[in-house]
């Protein structure tokens, strides 16, 4: 027993349940490609007339009420994380193999311990929601293929007894190879290491014998081991649940010096830090911090979360807290021959942090012209973080008066004639129209709820003054003057 | 002349207008403009449209298009004279034939070498100056004007001007007008018009879309800023050009200019080259009588009355070029030794019976002439030609071409318009609905545009987009609006227009997807009105099944003439009346299959009434019922009028071929040959239900002048309102009935010839080749699988009831690896499965794949040992390639399949089995399953259980949501009727299981047993392989 393989079984659809719990008693498949070509690759338990290889939708039509999902592979590295954690328990060598499959080199460990500690090792992770079955066998490959039939743990004692009756896919043959072997008849590894080695060296070339080699459990190999901790979690779950704020900056402070001590050691820098405040209700606030620059600079983290944190009002109290940090490697950067940097691009985003929390993330931001005809709208995008050279003169510089925009507009009542309008009156403006131009008509996003259209004119007061008014199914308003 | 619109874009502009020319001359009748000039991109293709609609809404319709130029400029032009037109069409032909689909560009160098007869404007925002004054400024501008002065001097150039009620519009319309004084050029008001009505904006914001590849909230400033670039009146248009009156009346003088129209086409169709001495008239008549001499031995009384009648008419209306065109490419098909026979109302012809054109004798079917030619004619007749599909048919086509040239010659185009499911599909996209919720919709609302029992809100609420949506409203109206536009232009199956001189005179030709082919830009109903003449060469799978079978029966000491195969053969109308018909031409399909138990043809003519019977026309008005239950005596044969009976008296008082209703028309209604002509063009003619409606008010009261009973009258006028749902002519289904004939007379008598062609010809019929061997193997055929040393590519006959299948039915095999081996084969037969491998040239994959179909059994023992063989690496050494090699190889270590592997193999390999039915091998597992030959022996309404592959879903128009279901199993087929409520429960799994199990009642009527479904299931057995099928055809 030399080497043991940590399994999770249907790894995608375990990683998205564990994350969405609400997915948990329900029948779900992960499917993979799109539209008519979409295939079911995994599948709960409780779609039991759905089986992987089917096609969406027949899968839909076979088993009403399915819900279909593509794979999260932020739940999956999720769940790695938790497999390769739980396999360093077993034994310090880890290799993280595939998806959902974590091997340890068990040389060296007391047999007797080692397979109590991979019940109790079943055990922890199905509690965390991931359900595991662990082999142990001489090589990594025999240990690979015994997880794939222990029940939850199986040992293999005679390689050759184990190996006969399973399936010649836990070789894993390449599809060409698994086409050729299935026109032969061949379903077993037992009737794949029946023929002749040097036959199939014939046949199927080198790869050929690696893979009769595996299927006779000949093959063994190094492991890659996991290099030490890449991603930088930390989480604490209340005993009571608490309202104020000291006892999760505490916390977090603490969490930061070790989150930041690992990253440094390790070489890295954090690029976004995330916080989730688990909640009594069962639900949870999560919030997204990209850091202006990337940084191990505990103080800059926490004035971000301290200055968040201070505008944040629950619905129900926190029992957990949870602080990842994205690491990224220090950035480097070459600005262009014309654009200016921020001279302190921390403080700026700290700035611009504060200001989110205050008025809500979706208020803060560089305004530029929205890409609509609807006039006046603007859009918020991240500002940059430098700026750019300026813009070539335009062709057909703006030509006549400049209209200044009442913010907001003036509700106005007007009364029309027979082509145009005659008469505005409002709150801050009443006269008589000398001369009008228009009407000027936009309308746009008729395919959506918020349909707009909007009328304008340029009217010429008895005053001299130009003023543009508008009318949309609200009424008619002043929008601005002309100077 | 007051306001003209001359700048109007229509969905021909594909993608780039919302509104078809119909709509838009509609608009522009409402709006009393008196002409409209369509300007489609680089093409004239909505023209005839617009000219036959504006005729109906007292417009003139003007022609133009926009000529895409090579720096991506947009040059609106309209044709003044018949040489503009020339000049245009042959412009545009050179773009597009020397470009890939849709990239083809007018040099300005072409352009500037003559433009004689055509009236440029300046263009709108994709317009030379306009484009470039946005880019590069004004001068810039002025500079791209004066390119279009130089070209079309200052008196054939005029400067656009369009007012949207956008606020900066007004900027680069200053421009265009100072530009336009200091030139001294006259200015004109458009609208650019880009839709007919208002509410079609939406149809050209979500084309854009399409044409960009980006959503509805992804599109932006792409999308039209308002919607007013709709047809206007002269009242909006003076009073949006108030301070510029002369830029609108300048739109009715430059109209005035514009004496070209489609009236004006100058199209004629080519003579015939005559012998020295003869006239086109004198050599017809030679040839006629030359031809009449074969069929008829002597020609007298009724035959020659009729063949001087119809020359005199052919002499008078001066077509005895077409015909003598088409004999001489009847003739030419004949030399070749290629099938050909006339279909359609040519039939009804004695002189294209005498010359080979049609294989049906008028005078003695007493087919009515006038069907096909009649005195107040004055469209060309229509003569179609069919011809064995792929090659062959081909060779023909190429010979047209040989004889017109690329530009002399051409396709007409199949305009591909939006339906059913690819609507919602593009349409959804652009609205950002998910994917999941489109492949929903698309796999519960399968293929075809067979009527729905639900409708689209229902629809997409079972696809997953709930009645709230807030998009869904919008979805469901823009839906309505695109359906049916043009979508691209693709090419007729086989109809062919020749000209005398160059048809890209008349037309724009373009590049067809096919090599060697050109396609002209308007499709046949285009080409009918413009006069044109047209000549179908279709392609049939039958008629290369029945050339392919000749030619093996006269190989195998068997010849058939199917000229002179008896016409009263009992064992062939025994199968009709069994309807033992799979694999026959027409009558295999589900409905044909249900009535001929209780049709029981009984000779020649009951066939070319099955032919007609299962019809939309018929079954619409309600012709088939009747005439059933009157052929089995079970009702009275009357007639709606006593003057009727000697039309109707054939089909027992009952209407089923198009020529009776002329005939009633003629002689009940008193119309003139003329008026009977145009009645049938109102029945053939689809797009215009207006048009019908006037012929049947126009019968109608003839008919009532006539003193027909308002019961004989109303009867008539349902008979022709189904007609116009499609209804055969008599002459068409006698010609049809031939071939019915001859492929069931093979079916009979050369069983395995009959099954080995049918296969070599697929795809074709009803059928997929598995079902066709299984129906085989029920009449005692065998089926040996294709075999390296005996099978040629294609299936043979190795015996009278065994059938060898070609090397290449084995999938992914090239054929050309195959004629390479042939050829290999044919100098040594293979001594070994060494020696086939070193001198052959297949690939690894191919040679798995000939192993798994056991095309290798006869030099390896099994299927396996087989596969097992051919995956060694050394066998292959050049050096050895010319050697003969026993085997001394070790015996393979695998075991033999099982019949089950060998069927899937077979599947996997062939797309079918040569062995036992999948479901033969499963029967075991199904223990209360009726086999479906066995269903015979159960009661009325007794519950039952069947299944099998699903070989056929049928959900015909004319059954009002009935869907029809046939599984196949073992022992044949059992055929499933499934009312809406129950299709509706069961949609999805009915749409895509390829094996289902349907629990339901039987029902048996005058033989014919359904059962009728109220469970339906999936049957989830891993091992059946899936089957090919039919659906909603």
């Amino acid at each position: 027993m030399n080497h043991a393989v940590l399994f999770a079984p249907d790894f995608s659809l375990q990683a998205l349940r564990r994350s969405e719990p609400a997915l948990m008693g329900k029948p779900v498949v992960l499917a993979r490609g799109e539209g008519r070509k979409a295939r079911v690759t995994e599948v709960s338990a409780e779609a039991a007339t759905v089986a992987p290889g089917l096609a969406v939708t027949l899968a839909i039509a076979r088993c009403p009420g399915i819900i279909v999902r593509t794979r999260d592979l932020a739940a999956e590295a999720d769940a790695t994380r938790l497999l390769v954690a739980a396999a360093l328990t077993l034994a310090p060598r880890v290799e993280d193999t595939a998806a959902g499959c974590c091997t340890v080199d068990l040389r060296g460990a007391d047999a007797a311990q080692t397979e109590s500690r991979m019940h109790a090792c079943v055990v922890e992770l199905a509690a965390f929601g991931l359900a595991v079955l662990i082999g142990a066998a001489g090589t990594p490959l025999l240990a690979s293929y015994a997880a794939r039939r222990a029940r939850p743990v199986l040992i293999v004692g005679d390689a050759r007894k184990f190996l006969e009756p399973l399936p010649v896919d836990v070789a894993e043959p390449t599809s060409n190879q698994a086409a050729i072997l299935r026109g032969w008849g061949i379903t077993t590894l037992g009737q794949l290491t029946a023929l002749p080695k040097a036959e199939i060296g014939r046949r199927l070339g080198t790869d050929g014998v690696r893979l009769w080699e595996r299927a006779a459990g000949e093959t063994t190999r190094v492991l890659q081991l996991v290099e030490p901790a890449r991603t930088f979690v930390a989480e604490w779950n209340y005993e009571v649940p608490v309202e104020a704020m000291e006892p999760l900056l505490f916390r977090l402070q603490r969490f930061a010096e070790c989150v930041a001590l690992e990253l440094r050691g390790a070489g890295w820098v954090a690029e976004k830090l995330t916080l989730t405040l688990l909640l009594e209700d069962e639900s949870d606030y999560r919030r997204d911090f990209r850091l202006p620059e990337p940084s191990a600079d505990v103080g800059g983290w926490m004035r971000i979360l301290h200055g968040h944190l201070e505008t944040v009002r629950t619905l129900a109290r926190v029992t957990g807290v949870r602080l990842i940090a994205s690491p990224a490697r220090p950035q480097e950067k070459q600005d262009g021959l014309f654009d200016i940097g921020l001279r302190d691009a921390a403080a700026f985003w700290e700035n611009l942090a504060r200001l989110g929390a205050l008025v809500g993330d979706g208020r803060v931001g560089t305004p530029v012209i929205a890409d609509t005809w609807r006039p006046d709208v603007v859009a918020l995008e991240k500002p940059a973080e430098t700026v750019p050279a300026p813009a070539a003169e335009p062709i057909h510089p703006p030509r006549g008066l400049t209209l200044r925009r009442f913010r907001s507009p003036w509700p106005a009542r007007v009364r029309l004639g027979e082509r145009q309008p005659e008469e505005i009156e409002s709150a801050e403006l009443h006269g008589i129209v000398r001369a009008a131009r228009g009407p000027f008509r936009l309308s746009g996003a008729w395919w959506t709820p918020d349909r707009w259209a909007v009328e304008t004119w340029h009217v010429e007061l008895s005053t001299n003054a130009v003023y543009q008014i508008a009318r949309t199914t609200e009424g008619w308003s002043v929008e601005g003057v002309f100077d | 002349m007051g306001y003209v619109e001359l700048h109007a874009r229509s969905a021909f502009s594909f993608l780039r207008g919302g509104s078809d020319p119909e709509a838009l001359a509609a608009a522009a009748g409402h709006w009393q403009l008196p002409a409209l000039a369509l300007c489609d991109r680089d093409g004239f293709y909505g023209s005839v449209r617009l000219y036959m609609a504006a005729k109906e809404a007292g417009v003139r319709a003007l022609v133009g298009c926009e000529i895409t130029m090579d720096d991506e400029s947009v040059v609106p032009v309209l044709v003044a004279s018949q040489a503009g037109y020339r000049r245009m069409c042959d412009l545009l032909t050179t773009s597009h034939l020397r470009a890939p689909k849709g990239k083809g560009r007018v040099l300005w160098s072409e352009l500037a070498t003559d433009s004689a007869g055509l009236i440029a404007l300046t263009g709108d925002e994709e317009g030379p100056m306009r484009r470039v004054w946005r880019e590069r400024g004004t001068d810039a501008a002025a500079e791209a004007g004066e390119r279009l002065i130089e070209i079309f001097g200052p008196d054939r150039l005029y400067v656009e001007l369009q007012r949207h009620l956008l606020p900066d519009e007004d900027e680069e319309n200053d421009f265009l007008i100072d530009w336009a004084r200091a030139r001294r050029l006259p200015v004109v008001a458009t609208n650019g018009v880009t839709h007919a009505l208002k509410s079609a904006r939406h149809v050209v914001d979500v084309f854009t879309c399409l044409r960009e590849h980006v959503t509805l909230d992804q599109a932006g400033r792409r999308l039209t800023r308002n919607r007013e670039r709709h047809i206007k009146g002269e009242a909006a248009m003076t009073a949006l050009f108030a301070d510029l009156p002369e830029a609108v009346a300048n739109t009715g003088h430059l109209a005035a200019r514009l004496d070209f129209t489609l009236d004006d086409l100058g199209y004629r169709f080519p003579d015939y080259a005559v012998p020295a001495g003869e006239s086109q008239d004198s050599f017809l008549r030679k040839v006629t009588y030359f031809g009449a001499q074969q069929r008829y031995g002597s020609i007298v009384g009724d035959v020659r009355r009729q063949l001087e009648r119809e020359l005199a008419l052919i002499e008078k209306l001066g077509f005895p070029g077409y015909f003598l065109i088409v004999w001489d490419l009847c003739a030419f098909a004949r030399e070749k030794g290629i099938l050909v026979q006339g279909r359609g109302s040519a039939a009804n012809s004695c002189v294209c019976y005498s010359l080979g054109i049609t294989a049906v004798d008028p005078v003695g079917s007493k087919l009515l002439f006038e069907r096909f030619l009649s005195e107040g004619r004055t469209d060309w007749p229509d003569i179609d030609l069919d011809l064995p599909s792929g090659d062959r048919r081909e060779e023909v086509i190429q010979e047209v071409y040989r004889r017109y040239g690329r530009t002399g010659a051409a396709m007409t185009a199949n305009v591909i318009t939006f339906k059913g499911r690819s609507t919602m599909r593009e349409v959804g996209k652009v609205f950002g609905l998910p994917d999941d919720v489109l492949d929903r919709f698309s796999s519960l609302f399968h293929g075809g545009d067979y009527p729905q029992t639900l409708k689209l809100k229902e629809q997409l609420n079972v696809a997953g987009l709930t009645a709230e949506h807030p998009r869904l409203e919008a979805l469901i109206d823009t839906c309505g609006q695109v359906y049916s536009l043009p979508r691209h232009l693709g090419q007729h199956s086989g109809g062919m227009v020749v000209s005398a001189g160059n048809l890209s005179q008349f037309v724009p030709l373009e590049n067809a997807a096919m090599p060697g082919r050109s396609v002209l830009q308007w499709d046949k109903s285009d080409c009918e009105d413009m006069r044109m003449v047209k000549i179908d060469l279709l392609g049939l799978g039958m008629m290369a099944a029945l050339q392919d079978s000749l030619e093996i029966c006269a190989q195998r000491g068997q010849p058939v003439d199917l000229a002179r195969i008896p016409k009263d053969d009992p064992a062939v109308f025994k199968m009709l009346q069994a309807a033992d018909t799979v694999g026959l031409f027409q009558v295999e399909s589900r409905a044909q299959m249900a009535t001929l138990p209780r049709m029981k043809p009984e000779n020649f003519y009951d066939l070319a009434i099955e032919v007609a019977i299962i019809r939309p026309g018929p079954i619409q008005g309600g012709a088939v019922n009747p005439y059933l239950a009157r052929r089995a005596g079970k009702e009275p044969v009357t007639y709606p009028d006593e003057r009727a009976r000697p039309i109707l008296e054939r089909t027992l008082g009952v209407v089923l071929f198009q020529e009776q209703i002329l005939r009633l028309a003629m002689e009940l209604g008193g119309f003139s040959a003329a008026e009977a002509d145009e009645l049938r063009r109102a029945i053939g003619f689809t797009r215009s239900q207006e048009r019908l409606n006037r012929m049947t008010g126009k019968l109608g009261a003839a008919l009532k002048k006539n003193s027909v009973t308002d019961s004989a009258a109303e009867y008539i006028l349902t008979s022709l309102a189904s007609f116009a749902l499609y209804g055969f002519p008599e002459s068409h289904a006698i010609s049809f009935a031939l071939i019915v004939y001859a492929s069931a007379w093979l079916k009979v008598h050369r069983s395995a010839v009959f099954y080995a062609t049918l296969i070599n010809n697929q795809p074709m019929g009803f059928y997929s080749v598995a079902s066709l061997v299984q129906d085989g193997r029920r009449h005692g055929i065998k089926f040996l699988p294709p075999c390296v040393q005996r099978s040629d590519a294609q299936v043979g006959v190795d015996a009278d009831d065994t059938v060898r299948l070609g090397l290449a039915t084995v999938q992914s095999v090239r054929t050309k690896a195959v004629k390479s081996m042939l050829a290999t084969r044919a100098s040594r037969p293979f001594a070994s499965l060494t020696d086939f491998l070193r001198r052959t040239e297949f690939n690894p994959k191919e040679r798995r794949a000939l192993a798994a179909a056991g095309a290798l059994n006869i030099l390896g023992d099994h299927r396996r040992a087989a596969l097992w063989r051919v995956e060694e690496t050394d066998v292959t050494d050049e050096l050895f390639r010319h050697v003969a090699t026993g085997d001394e190889r070790p015996l393979s270590p695998l075991e033999t399949m099982t019949p089950l592997e060998r069927v899937q193999t077979d599947f996997e390999t062939l797309g079918f089995t040569t062995g036992p039915h999948p479901m033969h091998l499963l029967r075991a597992q199904l223990p209360d399953v009726w086999p479906a030959a066995e269903l015979v022996h159960t009661k009325p309404n007794e519950r039952v259980k069947v299944a099998g592959a699903v070989t056929c879903r049928q959900r015909p128009g004319t059954a009002k949501g009935v869907c029809f279901i046939t599984l196949e199993d073992e022992t044949g087929t059992a055929n499933t009727i499934v009312w809406p409520a129950v299709f509706e429960r069961y949609r999805m799994l009915i749409n895509l299981e390829p094996t289902l199990i349907i629990t339901g009642r039987v029902q048996k009527e005058d033989g014919v047993l359904h059962v009728i479904a109220e469970e339906i299931s999936a049957m989830m057995l891993l091992a059946l392989p899936e089957q090919a099928s039919r659906n909603y055809h």
